[in-house]
């Protein structure tokens, strides 16, 4: 079973393509997870996520009436749509200062419906599965084109901005003090989220687009010492679960996402009981050192 | 830089906190916020630094009215309880240092500071790991970082211990020799390790009273 995996791995073209989109997504959504580990929004994420497949539903309705562009490419109107939903987050947020989640119960339920809709209106229920649970095998070149683009942008952005990324994500009221435009950064980062959660949503689907982006990050957080050594922690636990998911994935004929996001969680829980375990000894080596 | 306040006056709702207040500072001044918990030291604060709007009164930086007013780098801030702060995810001091410096601050600058505070051995460790004291003082530090006119601290001593106090009211006034003007809120009676050149106090009744210090005696 592996050693077909294998030669598959370079051998199909589709396995070659699933193998450079979860690389490049591997990285992708940890090092935008960290981010939004930090400015607790890991909720948001996944109300993006049903925004998006608002985008995906209603491009295929539409190329059901006849205008097969939208068929083809059904990733564009999911950025535009994630897009859309985070917007609408912020002006919910902005509705209901003091309740500020009732914003995100508001987009996501407007998202599940309107997909729902458009699913059934475009006779494509069928395919609502794959995009529910993600299903990396079956990615075309013009998608790792997508991901390559965004992994570049994200990447300049990181490059250029990081140092101000952080420092607003860490603490907002600070920014002000630095020369940072906080609403600039908050509408910059919410975009660029959009987009990343678009992109994530064919590997990962849309119920597992935060926990692709989040529990690497958890599990990270547990051993990193620095920022520097979480995020590359994280990236290391991402990529090795997308590996492994997609070999999962391929082997027993199972939802891209499903599989890597079981791994992904494995690694949290071996991550979280060694660590426990450590502790422990530790404790009890000081207990013993106290009785001498 | 100088700042002119003329007759602030705030309110949460119907519930007005800060009454009529008017003070003048110059650069390099010295003033003590003093008072109970609960009197609107923070608030004052607040509408310093224009996170409170200021509608009745006017407050003004040099020339410029505080609603046009941009140039925030110029403040140095230490926030009360530092509960602004996302903590948990790793990051150690001089990584928040690094991504809270501005352009024209160079790294020895950082270590000089940390150096000067006290603090230069924990320069690596994670932040999340440090005592309330420790922590004050890396935020003072970062607060430091990009050179402010103006350093304001509120209540920065709490969770600071007696004999690491003295030393900090000491770089508080040699910041302070060095021209930065330095707005200190403390709820505490004991002035006397302070060199302050004003005193602001405000009241269980909201009212407030500001006086210049005397030459060599109370205010
Ligand atoms: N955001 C707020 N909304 C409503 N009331 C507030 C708010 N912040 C502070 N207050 C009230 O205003 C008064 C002054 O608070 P504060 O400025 O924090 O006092 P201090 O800093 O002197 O302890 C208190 O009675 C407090 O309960
Ligand atoms: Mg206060």
């Amino acid at each position: 079973m592996f050693l077909s995996f294998i030669t598959d791995l370079f051998q199909q073209d589709f396995m070659l393509r699933a193998l450079a989109a979860g690389f490049m997504l591997g990285i992708l959504a940890p090092l935008l997870g960290s981010i939004v580990v930090v400015r607790r929004l890991s909720f948001i994420a996944d109300t993006l996520g049903h925004f998006s497949l608002v985008g995906i539903s209603v491009s295929l309705f539409l190329s059901s009436l006849g205008f097969s562009y939208f068929f083809e490419k059904p990733l564009y109107l999911g950025i535009i749509f994630s897009v859309i939903g985070g917007l609408l987050i912020e002006f919910f947020r902005r509705a209901y200062t003091n309740y500020k989640e009732i914003s995100m119960v508001i987009v996501i339920s407007l998202g599940a419906a309107l997909s729902a809709i458009f699913f059934a209106l475009a006779s494509k229920t069928g395919s609502l599965y794959q995009y529910l649970f993600g299903s990396i095998l079956t990615v075309t070149s013009y998608y790792i084109y997508l991901i390559f683009i965004t992994l570049f942008i994200v990447s300049v952005l990181f490059i250029v901005f990081g140092k101000q990324i952080i420092a607003v994500s860490f603490d907002e009221t600070s920014a002000k003090f630095l020369g940072i435009n906080v609403g600039l950064f908050q509408i910059i980062f919410m975009i660029m989220l959009s987009i990343v959660v678009s992109v994530l949503l064919e590997a990962a689907g849309v119920l597992l687009i935060s926990s692709m982006m989040v529990i690497p990050v958890a599990a990270g957080m547990r051993i990193g010492w620095s920022y520097k050594s979480t995020t590359i922690i994280s990236i290391i636990f991402s990529e090795l679960s997308v590996l492994v998911g997609l070999w999962m994935a391929y082997s027993l004929t199972i939802p891209s996402g499903a599989a890597i996001v079981s791994i992904n969680i494995s690694i949290l829980l071996i991550v979280a009981l060694t660590k426990k375990i450590i502790n422990m000894r530790r404790i009890t080596k000081i207990d013993n050192a106290k009785l001498k | 830089m100088q700042i002119y306040i003329n007759n602030l006056t705030f309110a949460y709702g119907i519930k007005t906190v800060i009454n009529n207040l008017s003070i003048t500072l110059n650069q390099g001044d010295y003033l003590v916020v003093k008072g109970k918990n609960g009197t609107g030291k923070t608030t004052f604060i607040k509408c310093l630094l224009g996170v409170n709007e200021v509608k009745p009164g006017t407050i003004f930086y040099d020339k410029t009215d505080i609603t046009n007013f941009k140039k925030w780098t110029t403040f140095g801030y230490v926030s009360q309880s530092l509960d602004n702060f996302n903590y948990e995810f790793p990051i150690t001091v001089l990584e928040l240092l690094n991504v809270s410096s501005t352009k024209g601050t160079m790294p020895q600058d950082r270590l000089k500071l940390l150096d000067k505070m006290k603090i230069f051995d924990i320069q690596n460790q994670n932040i999340n790991s440090l005592s309330g004291g420790q922590l004050q003082r890396v935020f003072i530090v970062r607060a430091m970082l990009n050179n402010p006119k103006i350093l304001i601290l509120d209540e920065p001593t709490a969770s600071i211990d007696k004999q690491n106090k003295e030393f900090f009211y000491q770089t508080v006034d040699d910041l302070n020799k060095n021209g930065i003007t330095v707005i200190l809120i403390t709820h505490s009676d004991e002035l006397e390790h302070l060199n302050y050149t004003h005193t602001l106090t405000m009241y269980d009744d909201y009212t407030n009273s500001f006086s210049i210090r005397n030459e060599g005696g109370e205010a």
